[in-house]
Order: structure tokens, then C-alpha cells, then sequence
């Protein structure tokens, strides 16, 4: 959104409409550009952890099912290199790098704030560890490791394994070509390699660069071989996360941060935990809460659900702080306030519920519609209209205006199209 | 302050009654009995007369390890120290360590005595009568006389102080007549003798003229930045820790610092790190320091660990403990130096090093900047 001017029945509304660098109206979705694409950038809609190519659809689900075009990252239009991979595959014609952004001139009765939120980033809190302990995860991290066209498919791989595995790569691609330059030299001189490291460390080898050079490659060698092996043993010793810890009221009901409850990480905490143990019944969770806040039809017995069928433990303690012991697994602190004892328990995998915060355009938005922002800065609305904002003619509706579930913000927005259906219908009929 | 004034100062009855207070105390993980959490409850439920003659009331810490993480910002170590005050207005007290001796040195200090302090730094080097910066000494030349014994030279801290200051050609105030800054005072309960030696401070320091005064104590500098604005309104003169200050100093490259060689880990005193905020200088001067190399400790920062006890009182079997943990955990870190910041953290952890086997130094901050100035 640019420019509003006007009042409630008479708005007028400029939107950018930003270049997505494909034709919608001949894109089919097929993804064979996708598929050929060269260019791999981190995938944001996996929380960072796979990858995407440069043009891409958000979400496999997206609607309209239209690729984009994600311009910094890609060679011809961000790096300015020749390529045209995507408009050469693509059979309905449909890529277009002379696309521009487009200005769009709305004329409006009333208008919908759907801008939903953000979540909060929990490596403020030094002592959850999030940015430093790599088996430390967002509920939404954990979300896309168990959902099934995630970066893991669905299996529970730590992150830490990932990363194992990642690193694993690269040091088998440098080991090859240390290798290969290695055994050149033997063939050359006809002498196994062990001989002149042994004469380079006594410090018997003759005064030659070729030799010196030699000598400094098969050690390299043979520090990667071990790196490699302890590699390869910490490998396999590596097993999927078994035994969950989910923590409650991260960044949300904290003074320090956002003093609300942000209302529906409760019943993700559980569902996630559920969703786990259906897909592997060794899986064990600990949920650390304050109150577990099963608010909504059916929830309560959700919950108690869990914790018969899918080995799911509500611990009542606020978790204190999170470290990490040798083999990765992070060591979760808390005072058992039910026990009164203070415990340090070891976990697989911790994954924090993280707080509902307002999006970052929130108060940008605001300021352009002239419309209040609550004290925690969502967008205000009066108690006894819950999709008014402080401005007629502009409604609000769900995480925009504070925390809440998807059933609630799916019954806000229905709320909100009628509201503002009331100011558009009296002009639309005087129109027919 | 009564209880329920306390409560109502600190709003102790926000408390979630999370357990956060109690699972972050070094103190709850190695006696089961002490809990942050339970204080508040008993305070909350008027059980104020059992929390008063609670034994376990001196064990904190008041390492403000509970108040960083706090959700409801309940400031637990200024809570404690108000019923403190309480408790010792009713006549209980703690488990003085050392027998007591430098509390009897706190309140003698009080009385008018004289002392030679500036002696000593007459020997380190030049010192001023009158000048724009005064350099606040603290406890330093008792706890030489009392901790030598554990292969503590805690004095040799401040004569490295006045080192570095000459380097830089800065000639600092040294007075016979400062006194204790208080702290111990303060958090023993004792308010009115804290009281007593803040405003002979502030006479001294005003009647010198100074414009800056330099503290390489943390306790004191916290206690001048903090408390004697709060007690005694604000003061006339600019209060600087001394690494802030030689960090300047090295900016503006009036000093340079020697090869100092081989690894080091950091130790944060809870009164520098978590109480005033100075996280950033000491290792800013740290990795400064030619042919080092600066190792984190897991728990740094924020999250540091205490050195175990405070205020010299109920020094126990679970401060050992902590302590422990504490050298064990630098060593783990692969660093051949731990290096403190507070006279106090050297002392008692050179205290519990000396019981251990484990091949470690301890090294003050101060001396490694000043022995390659």
C-alpha cells in the first residue's frame, strides 16, 4: 500500500502491485522452470533449514499456483549474468524479465486489515541459547521438520545432524581432490607419501618446494581422514529426536518482551507433540508451561488426550535456561514448581513457542490509514466492536489485531467482509 | 523498610510463581532448601516472621542471576537486601565469614581512624593531591593483609592501577581518608553504617576536587553508579570503571599493550556484568592483547555464574560447590587463564583452585593490562 485518501465509503487506495517477473495469465504451474533453475537460494518458508531455486512459489499450496521470479537472487535479473534457463523451458511462454512493478488505483468503500503478524525472535533471550545451541528450535522450525514436504520429509533429523551431514559433504568433495593431488605426486616420485612426512617431521627432507608442497598436502590429508572418521562415528551413533521438550511462553507473558498471552501456542505445543508421536511412537514430549491454556471447544479434552495416548508429559515450571552437553543434546534447567526441585533434564530436540508479535509494517500501516495501534501494537479496535479500528470504514481482523488462533481469525475475517458489506451494499444497490 | 512495604516496592506480588527465579540460583542447585521462588511466596502468604529469621536469607548470592530472566522484573537481590534490612533491625544476622574480621574493618572505618593508604602508592608510583581524576582504591590494602595467606595479592591490583594511569600520563588522586565503600554494609543489612561511610566518601572525593573518579573495583563502582545517587542524591563528579576507561585509553592510543600470550576465558563479576552493564570493555581489552586468544565460557555474559558467595557472609559447602562447577567449566573451555575482573571473584576462586587439581590460572585484568603497558 502507497497513498489512502478519502472516507468511509469513498476511499481512494494506491497499491504496488510488485513485479513477480512471470505472467500470471499464462503461468501454468507446471515447475519445470523451478526444476532447472541453477540458482539455489535458502527457502524462508522452511524456516531457512532447505533450500529453493530462484524462481519459486512460496508454499507448494499457494494460491494463484504462479511461480515468481526472486530477483536478487537470480542471474539474469539480480547478478546480471546471462541465463534464461526459465524462459527457455518454460512452454506457455510465461517468464517475463521486462516486467515492472505496477501502480494500481483502487476506488474502495471500505477496507480489511488482514496483515497478520510476526513471530517473535527468541535469540534475544540469552539464556534459551536459540542463536548458539543448534538442537534448540522454533515451533515453526519444528513445524516444517514434521510436515511431510518439509526439508526432512517429515522425519524428526536434528539439526545438528543436518548440519553433520552438510559438512560431511563438503569434506568427503575436499578429501577426493586431496587424494587425487596426493597420489599424482606419488606416481610422480614413485615413493609412498608416508615416507616424506616422516622426513618432514624429522626434518630430513631436502631443501625442495615440490617436496615441501607434498609433504603439507598428505598431512592435510590425513588430518581430514580424521576429521572424516569422527565424522562418520558421530554419524552413526546419530539417531531422529525421540525425547521433545517444548517450551511455553517464549518472548509472550514476559515483561521483558511482550507482556500478552499470545494464546495459541499452547495448543500448537500439543498438536505438534501429538504430530510427532503419530508419525513415530517412541517419541516422548515434555510440555514446560505455567498453565496449560486449553481455551476453545474440545481443547481441554485435546490436551488430556495427549497426555494418555501420546506420551506427552505437562510439566508445570518455567524453563530457566537451556545448555548443551557433548554429544549436542540440549540440557534444559527448571525448578519442577509442583516437586519444588530444581532439575536438569537432556532432550533430543527443545522447540520454543515462540510469541505472536505485530507484523513489522504494523505501525508504518497505521500511520498511513490513521488508525491507532494498541500499547502492545497491534491495531486498536473497540471492545464492543471488535473490527473497528479508531477509523470508520476500516476494520481489522485477525492476528492483526492481537493474537489468536485459525478458527478465530477465519470467523473475524467472514465478520469483517460483512462489516464492511454494510457500507458497500446501500451504494452498490443505488448503482444497479 | 517493613515486608509489606517491600512487596510493594519491589511488586513482588506480580510473581507468576514460574520457578525461573529459583531454577536460574547457583544457590538452589546445590542446596535444595534455598528458593528464590518460595521467599517471595512466604513474603506474599505473610509469612514474613519466618522469612526474617530464616538462616537461608544470607545465602543468596543477590547475583541478580533470578532478576535478568524475571517475567514479571521482580528484583529479587534488592528485595532480599530490604528484608535484610529488616532482619538485622530485629536482631538476626548471617554467618559472617572470616570471623567476622572485615566487617569489623567495614565498621571501624566509620570511626575516624586513620590510614596510611597512600603510602603504598606513593611506592607504585606518582599520585596527585589534587587533580581531575581520583582513583577510588576500595578494600584492596585490607584484603592484602588478610588473603595473602591463599597467594591472593589483591593490593598488587591497585598499584597496577596507578601503573597504567602513569603510563598514559595521568598523575591520579590517592586519599588516606576514603573509606569502605559500603557495599558489604549495605547488603548485610546494615544501612546505616552503609550510610555512614557513602557521605565520608563523597566528602573526600568533593573536598579533592576531582571530576572523575576511577574504580577498578566492580563493587564500588556499582555502589557509586547505583546506590549513593539513590541514598545521597546525585553527585557532583563522573563515576568510570576502569576498563571502560583503559579502553579509551587504547583508542586513543595513549597505551599499548604487551604480548601477552596463550588462551583466556572471562569471568563476568555479577556487579560489572549483569548490575552495570559492562560486558563489552573487558573483553574488548582482552582480545587487544597481543598473541591472546579469548574462549567463551557456555555460561557468559547475562548468563555468567556467581563466584559463589557475597557480602563475606554464609560462605558454605555450596559456595565450594559453585565454585567448583565454575573453574571446571573454564578449564573445559580449553583456556590455560581465567581471568577476573573483582577482587572478590580472584580471591574466591583462588580459594577453591587451591583445593583442586586442576591445571588452571587465575589472573586478574587489571595485571594482565598492566604488566605489558
Amino acid at each position: 500500500m502507497e497513498q489512502v485518501s478519502g472516507e468511509v465509503g469513498a476511499f481512494q487506495v494506491a497499491v504496488r502491485k510488485k513485479a513477480r517477473y512471470v505472467n500470471e495469465n499464462l503461468c501454468t504451474g507446471c515447475g519445470a522452470c523451478a526444476e532447472k533453475c541453477p540458482t539455489m537460494v535458502v527457502d524462508v518458508f522452511n524456516a531457512g533449514l532447505g533450500n529453493r531455486k530462484a524462481i519459486y512459489k512460496y508454499f507448494p499450496q499457494g494460491i494463484p499456483s504462479v511461480f515468481t521470479i526472486d530477483a536478487a537472487a537470480c542471474r539474469q535479473l539480480g547478478q546480471g549474468k546471462k541465463c534464461g534457463v526459465c524462459a527457455k523451458v518454460c512452454q506457455a511462454k510465461a517468464v517475463d524479465y521486462d516486467q515492472k512493478d505496477t501502480l494500481i488505483q483502487l476506488e474502495v468503500g471500505a477496507v480489511v486489515i488482514a496483515t497478520g503478524y510476526e513471530v517473535f525472535d527468541p535469540s534475544v533471550i540469552p539464556e534459551y541459547g536459540y542463536d548458539r545451541i543448534p538442537n534448540v528450535v522454533t515451533a515453526l522450525e519444528f513445524e516444517r521438520l514434521l510436515s511431510a514436504s518439509g526439508p526432512t520429509a517429515g522425519h524428526l533429523d536434528r539439526p545438528s545432524e543436518l548440519a553433520l551431514v552438510k559438512e560431511m559433504e563438503e569434506a568427503e568433495k575436499e578429501h577426493k581432490k586431496l587424494q587425487r593431488q596426493v597420489s599424482q605426486l606419488e606416481e610422480k616420485h614413485g615413493k609412498p607419501s608416508s615416507e616424506i612426512v616422516a622426513a618432514f617431521q624429522s626434518g630430513t627432507l631436502p631443501d625442495d618446494a615440490d617436496l615441501r608442497n607434498w609433504a603439507l598436502l598428505a598431512q592435510d590429508l590425513a588430518s581430514l581422514e580424521a576429521r572424516l572418521d569422527s565424522m562418520n562415528r558421530r554419524k552413526a551413533t546419530a539417531s531422529v529426536a525421540r525425547k521433545l521438550a517444548f517450551i511455553q511462553c517464549v518472548g509472550s507473558r514476559d515483561f521483558r518482551f511482550n507482556p500478552f498471552c499470545s494464546s495459541y501456542c499452547c495448543m500448537h505445543s500439543v498438536k505438534e507433540a501429538m504430530i510427532a508421536h503419530e508419525h513415530d511412537n517412541g517419541v516422548h514430549s515434555s510440555i514446560f508451561c505455567m498453565d496449560l491454556r486449553a481455551v476453545g471447544r474440545g481443547f481441554e479434552e485435546y490436551k488430556l488426550r495427549g497426555g494418555k495416548q501420546a506420551n506427552i508429559r505437562y510439566i508445570r515450571g518455567r524453563v530457566a535456561e537451556i545448555t548443551q552437553d557433548e554429544a549436542l543434546n540440549p540440557v534444559v534447567w527448571y525448578e519442577s514448581t509442583q516437586n519444588r526441585q530444581v532439575v536438569h533434564e537432556t532432550f533430543d530436540l527443545v522447540i520454543l513457542a515462540t510469541a505472536c508479535v505485530p507484523s513489522p509494517g504494523a505501525a508504518e500501516l497505521a500511520r498511513q490509514f490513521q488508525v491507532e495501534l494498541d500499547r502492545n501494537g497491534f491495531f486498536k479496535t473497540d471492545p464492543l466492536a471488535p473490527l473497528n479500528t479508531s477509523r470508520p470504514g476500516v476494520f481489522v481482523c485477525g492476528c492483526a489485531q492481537g493474537p489468536m488462533d485459525i478458527p478465530e481469525s477465519v470467523a473475524q475475517a467472514s465478520s469483517a467482509a460483512a462489516r464492511a458489506a454494510e457500507i458497500v451494499a446501500p451504494a452498490r444497490q443505488a448503482v444497479g | 523498610m517493613s515486608i509489606e512495604e517491600a512487596i510493594k516496592a519491589y511488586q513482588t506480588y506480580y510473581c507468576l510463581d514460574c520457578g525461573v527465579c529459583t531454577g536460574s540460583c547457583p544457590v538452589s542447585r546445590v542446596n535444595p532448601g534455598f528458593s528464590p521462588r518460595l521467599m517471595v511466596e512466604k513474603a506474599l502468604l505473610e509469612l514474613g516472621e519466618e522469612l526474617l529469621q530464616d538462616r537461608e536469607l544470607w545465602s543468596c548470592l543477590t547475583c541478580s542471576r533470578c532478576f535478568e530472566r524475571c517475567p514479571t522484573h521482580i528484583n529479587f537481590p534488592e528485595f532480599m537486601r530490604r528484608i535484610r534490612e529488616e532482619a538485622t533491625r530485629r536482631g538476626f544476622g548471617p554467618v559472617l565469614a572470616h570471623h567476622g574480621m572485615l566487617q569489623s574493618v567495614m565498621e571501624l572505618q566509620t570511626q575516624g581512624i586513620h590510614q596510611k593508604k597512600t603510602q603504598w602508592a606513593r611506592e607504585s608510583g606518582r599520585i596527585a593531591e589534587s587533580g581531575d581524576i581520583f582513583f577510588f582504591v576500595g578494600c584492596m590494602p585490607y584484603f592484602q593483609v588478610i588473603f595473602r595467606d591463599i597467594g591472593v595479592d589483591s593490593l598488587s591490583i591497585s598499584r597496577r592501577v596507578i601503573k597504567v594511569l602513569n603510563a598514559a600520563g595521568i598523575e591520579p588522586i590517592v586519599s588516606d581518608d576514603e573509606v569502605c565503600c559500603g557495599h558489604d554494609m549495605l547488603w548485610n543489612g546494615k544501612t546505616e553504617v552503609f550510610l555512614q561511610l557513602a557521605r565520608r566518601n563523597v566528602e573526600v572525593i568533593r573536598s579533592s576536587g576531582a571530576k572523575q573518579v576511577v574504580f577498578n573495583c566492580p563493587e564500588g563502582y556499582h555502589l557509586f553508579r547505583n546506590f549513593y545517587p539513590e541514598y545521597l542524591g546525585p553527585l557532583d563528579f563522573e563515576v568510570v570503571h576502569f576498563y571502560d576507561f583503559v579502553e579509551r585509553l587504547l583508542a586513543e592510543g595513549r597505551i599499548a599493550l604487551g604480548n601477552g600470550g596463550g588462551v583466556y576465558t572471562y569471568h563476568d563479576p555479577c556487579r560489572l556484568g549483569r548490575m552495570a552493564r559492562i560486558f563489552d570493555s573487558p573483553r574488548g581489552i582482552l582480545a587487544q592483547i597481543p598473541g591472546g586468544e579469548v574462549v567463551e565460557m557456555e555460561r557468559n555474559r547475562e548468563n555468567a555464574l556467581c563466584c559463589g558467595t557475597s557480602g563475606w557472609a554464609n560462605c558454605s559447602v555450596g559456595s565450594k560447590q559453585i565454585q567448583v562447577e565454575r573453574l571446571k567449566e573454564a578449564k573445559a573451555t580449553g583456556a590455560h587463564t581465567l581471568v577476573t575482573a573483582c577482587p572478590k571473584c580472584q580471591i574466591h576462586l583462588t580459594c577453591a583452585l587451591s583445593n583442586m587439581n586442576l591445571d588452571l590460572k587465575i589472573a586478574d585484568l587489571t595485571t594482565l593490562i598492566a604488566d605489558g603497558v
